[in-house]
């Protein structure tokens, strides 16, 4: 919040005066904390420390029974990994989805949102939920209609392109095109959960700063440049986390359209990692699991440096 | 402080776990597991069994006729959905909370037999010669029987009677004549492609396997007793240069259909033939194909006319708790008139060979096709690592197929990656 | 005090704005048209499939394996909801899957902001470490941790009982995410206020920060609601009877099979199962619109 003073939060006053408030402060914070904690230690701390260590033996499904006469191996598996092909094409393909598709999702969210919020003024809710519904479209129909979509022959897009005199490829099964496919179907789908959170946060821009502008002649492009965008800087960087983990994980895209085909050219890191639990290979796919979360915290340490609220 | 000094004590925890684990490398002395005789006289107590998608729906009725025939006894069907079926089980397992008796996939009986998670077969319960040779295979781990074989299928040669009647073919016998045919129903019969050989995706596999049968191959040393993968061999090459020349001669597409174009294709005389198994006659009449029109054929040969298997087996579990009990149920579920009553109900094919004497399954003539197919019919190895290296030869068919590759060299790289992996064993 | 300012033109009687808002009418209307025509044609891309479920449902099996797709039934029947209420024990499946999703979303609301408010307003001890924890829980691909999970479960003996389906997710990383992220944009000189009035954490809280996270409430509803009426994996593995049974894992059990897929239901199932989600987007659309109240600092 541009306008705010920065230092309310230490609560003024003398240091004996904030000394105490901290201390209060933190008995107080640790209880609105406690629920989180309790759950947050028993069904998730205690599961990620059982999988990371489980990602330093041998472990394979047929050692559930008895899952402590393992071996350990160190950093095994992380060394098979690096040097194993599939999975190296998956994490290329993996960042190819990734670099291309968080920019364009958040892009058309973005713009879908403020042409919701402040482009158009009837019809609101329809266009919301219209464009919220790819969402919660089940994945069995969104496959069918998109695979009609992109069919070589008869399909719907190379017969528009045809019109215009161009011959458009077997999209799912070229190795160049399915990617881009299956990356443009992603923001399709996604785009509405990122609308519905950009909405959110448009919602807390006060309208009066926009009036201010616009009454000093500023035009819709330079106050979306100077008040949105900055003031949006915390929601920004929520969508961004939010699709950064989800698309490092996208695996619903390549299963149901490609089978990360052709010539696994859209194979995902997550795909080939429910590959190998599906094989047995626990520890192995705890490990690509692992190396997929450290791609995912520099993602977001990346994100968080860029979208970081200058307040 | 308080952070950091968190996280040491809990790394020290860990650490002390850790140092109690360690594989036992000297145990299990190799000898195949003796399973205890169960119990004499009618089954008793609850019997929980899973059972997959439609077997699930339909079980309870026949168990009801079980629960007649043995009065203190009562058996539980909970349906589980065959999508995450896999996992379910393997979960199960890990958290020990499995039921008495399951259904299992004739693919996964290597992984969970191989983790200790299933009981053997008990001895004298049933005689392996009741059973088709190929089902029975797959129940087999090491030596011993982790299951019996419940439903069964096969994969034999479906073909536009009617347009190779216009191209004056008869059904291949020979793989020679399974390229004329195909050419036959394009060329004069008026079909866009004569065949469709699966080129790609998850499964590709299962049509190039009864080429590698066919051709003397396999993909184990010995199936009964594997000890090592044999996919390095002459017939792979054969099988994998085979059916690449139908994708080279334009007589199959050669990129993968999806599930419900193979019988839209088929009904409209688009395709004119393809390989699959028996629940494909139901899917093929709903889209509007005649008895007139549809033709049955077992497997082209070559050395032999070896098809693919594969179907449901029945398997108890170590840790059930009603063991008596779900083994007679598992007993009296494979009695060749119960079989035959199941086929009836649920349209499964009947594992137990002497079912097949009776009743519709000895008079349809569609089902003769089956019959026969299920005399000559193998499944691959059940080893617990089969379905990754399976995977492996997927990626590498796709490769050959495509031209990105040549036999000699996916055979090679299949090798070396499956030894790598090991039987898992 | 949440005061709608939104409602078409800005309020008149407040700013000397009234009259700059209404000069530009001619450019501002026709690129009001423009937008429109846009979105219009975006909404018919994003509603397709949609509306092609929907069809779908209403057609006979042999029908909807048929390719190229038609789009109207070429005889319509309600034959595939026939199927769905008669072969499954529906009212069962779906009040599972209500009273897991309420309780989750209920939860999650309560808890997500609790901790959402502490990390974002209040300065104490260990604030980084939590925050930090909450993000590398965020990060974590939830695969990886499913086995141990329900080996922790079964231990706890909650495997096939309603606290096993709810409990691992009724406070969630991402929801803990998004209240903080919300919150520390609401402006601390409300929270300055109540604190020189005197009120206690707790008051400061419920009475001052909640009322004004109706849009954040309404997102983490909705995203929180999806998630688990969709989450198929861990009902189907947690649930050992069918009496436990969600919607996904009952529509899965009746329409997937061993090598054929029964679509006409596996789409009936799926129109029915997204009416809650649809509906429970329509009641919270007025959140999103909600201001807040900037007058109040003036």
């Amino acid at each position: 919040m541009a306008a705010v003073p920065a230092p309310a939060r230490e609560g003024g006053g003398t240091r004996s005066g904030s000394a105490a408030v901290r201390r209060r402060h933190t008995l107080a914070a640790w209880m609105f904390a406690l629920p989180f904690m309790v759950l947050f230690l028993v069904f998730m701390a205690g599961p990620v420390l059982a999988s990371l260590t489980m990602s330093f033996t041998d472990l394979t499904s047929r050692d559930l029974r008895d899952p402590l006469a393992v071996n350990l191996v160190g950093l095994e598996n992380y060394t098979k990994l690096l040097s194993d092909e599939r999975f190296l094409r998956s994490a290329f393909n993996t960042a190819y989805f990734v670099v291309v598709g968080i920019p364009l999702t958040m892009g058309l969210a973005l713009a879908v949102a403020v042409a919701l919020n402040s482009g158009i003024d009837r019809f609101r809710t329809f266009f919301r939920v219209g464009f919220y519904t790819p969402v919660v479209t089940s994945i069995v129909a969104v496959a069918v209609v998109w695979r009609f979509l992109l069919q070589p022959d008869s399909g719907l897009l190379n017969t528009v392109l045809g019109w215009v005199g161009i011959d458009g490829p077997n999209w799912l099964q070229s190795t160049t095109w399915a990617m881009p496919s299956l990356i443009a179907m992603a923001a399709w789908r996604n785009l509405g959960t990122l609308m519905v959170i950009f909405l959110a946060g448009l919602q807390t821009i006060p309208r009066d700063l926009h009036e201010q502008a616009m009454v000093d002649g500023a035009g819709a492009w330079r106050r979306f440049r100077s008040i949105t965008l900055p003031l949006l800087r915390p929601t920004l960087l929520f969508g961004a986390v939010l699709t950064g983990v989800g698309y490092l994980q996208f695996f619903e895209e390549p299963f149901v359209m490609t089978k990360g085909g052709p010539l696994d050219h859209t194979l995902s890191t997550a795909f080939f990692t429910y590959n190998q639990f599906g094989f047995g290979n626990y520890s192995y796919a705890a490990a690509a699991s692992y190396l997929l979360f450290l791609a995912i915290v520099v993602l977001t340490l990346v994100q968080f440096r860029l979208l970081r609220s200058r307040t | 402080m308080t952070a950091r000094r968190t996280i040491g004590a809990m790394l020290l925890v860990a650490a002390l776990a850790l140092a109690g684990c360690g594989r036992d490398e000297g145990g299990g002395d190799g000898a195949a597991e003796q399973s205890s005789a169960i119990a004499e006289g009618p089954a008793t107590g609850e019997i929980t069994v899973w059972a997959m998608g439609t077997e699930g729906e339909l079980l309870p009725k026949l168990a009801t006729e079980f629960q007649k025939e043995n009065p203190d006894a009562t058996v539980k069907v909970t349906a589980v959905p065959w999508d995450g079926a896999h996992d379910k089980i393997a979960t199960a397992i890990a958290g020990r909370q499995t039921p008495d008796v399951s259904l299992i996939g004739t693919t996964w009986m290597g992984e969970f037999a191989g983790g200790g998670g299933l009981d053997p077969v008990p001895a004298d319960l049933l005689n392996a010669g009741d059973f088709f040779e190929g089902p029975w295979n797959t129940v087999v781990v090491d030596g011993t029987p982790y299951g019996v074989p419940w439903y069964t299928e096969t994969r034999v040669l479906y073909y536009r009677k009617d347009l190779a009647a216009k191209a004056g073919v008869q059904a291949p016998t020979t793989w020679d004549e399974l390229k004329t045919f195909a050419k036959a129903l394009q060329e004069t019969g008026g079909a866009t492609h004569g065949i469709y050989l699966q080129p790609a995706d998850p499964g590709t596999w299962q049509t190039l396997a009864p080429f590698v049968w066919q051709a003397g191959g396999n993909m184990v040393n010995d199936p009964a007793n594997p000890t090592e993968y044999t996919f390095d061999t002459e017939q792979w090459r054969e099988a994998l240069e085979f059916q690449k020349t139908f994708y080279d001669d334009k007589l199959s597409q050669a990129t993968p259909l999806q599930p419900g174009e193979i019988e839209s294709k088929f009904a409209k005389g688009d395709l004119g033939s393809f390989f699959s198994g028996p629940w494909h006659v139901g899917l093929v009449k709903d889209q509007g194909v005649t008895d007139d029109q549809l033709g049955l054929a077992v497997m082209p040969r070559d050395q032999t006319g070896t098809s693919f298997v594969g179907g449901g087996n029945l398997a108890v579990f170590k840790d059930a708790k009603n063991r008596d009990g779900a083994w007679k149920f598992v007993q009296w579920l494979s009695r060749p008139e119960v079989q035959q009553r199941w086929y009836d109900t649920s349209k499964d094919l009947p594992a137990a060979k002497a079912a097949w004497e009776g009743g519709t399954l000895a008079s349809d003539p569609n089902l003769e096709v089956f019959s026969q197919q299920l005399q000559d019919a193998k499944a691959p190895p059940a080893v617990a690592t089969w379905e990754q290296v399976a995977s492996i030869v997927d990626g590498e068919a796709e490769k050959v197929f495509k031209g990105a590759s040549s036999a000699a060299d996916a055979t090679k790289a299949i090798q070396s990656q499956a030894a790598s992996i090991g039987l898992g064993n | 005090m949440a005061v709608d300012v939104r409602r078409g033109a800005p309020a008149p009687a407040t700013t000397p704005a009234a009259a700059p808002a209404g000069a530009p009418a001619g450019p501002r209307r026709r690129r009001a048209t423009w937008v429109y025509l846009v979105l219009a044609v975006g909404l018919v891309v994003m509603l397709a499939p949609f509306l092609w479920m929907v069809l779908g449902s209403f057609k006979p099996e042999a029908e909807l394996q048929r390719v190229p797709p038609t789009w109207w039934p070429e005889t319509p029947s309600l034959g595939n909801y026939r199927q769905l209420f008669d072969r499954l024990d529906f009212p069962r499946f779906f009040a599972n899957s209500v009273l897991v999703a309420v309780a989750v979303t209920a939860g999650n609301l309560v808890f997500c902001s609790m901790v959402g408010y502490a990390l974002a307003k209040l300065d104490f001890a260990g604030k980084r470490l939590l925050f930090g924890l909450v993000l590398a829980m965020l990060m974590v691909p939830g695969v990886v941790t499913f086995v141990p999970l329900f080996v922790l479960v079964s231990n706890l003996g909650l495997v096939n009982t309603y606290p096993g389906l709810i409990l691992p997710f009724l406070v969630t990383p991402l929801g803990v995410f998004l209240m903080r992220q919300f919150i520390s944009g609401l402006p601390d000189e409300l929270i300055e206020a109540a604190r020189i009035d005197g009120a206690g954490e707790w008051r400061i809280f419920s009475r001052v920060i909640v009322p004004l996270c109706g849009p954040a409430l309404a997102t983490l509803s909705i995203l929180t609601f999806l998630s688990s009426w969709n989450n198929f994996l861990w009902p189907l593995v947690v649930a050992q009877s069918e009496d436990k049974y969600t919607l996904p894992v009952a529509l899965a059990l009746y329409s997937i099979g061993q090598n054929a897929t029964r679509y006409g239901l596996l789409l009936a199932g799926s129109v029915v199962v997204i009416l809650p989600v649809i509906a429970l987007f329509v009641a919270l659309q007025r959140y999103f619109v909600q201001g807040i109240a900037t007058t109040g600092i003036k």
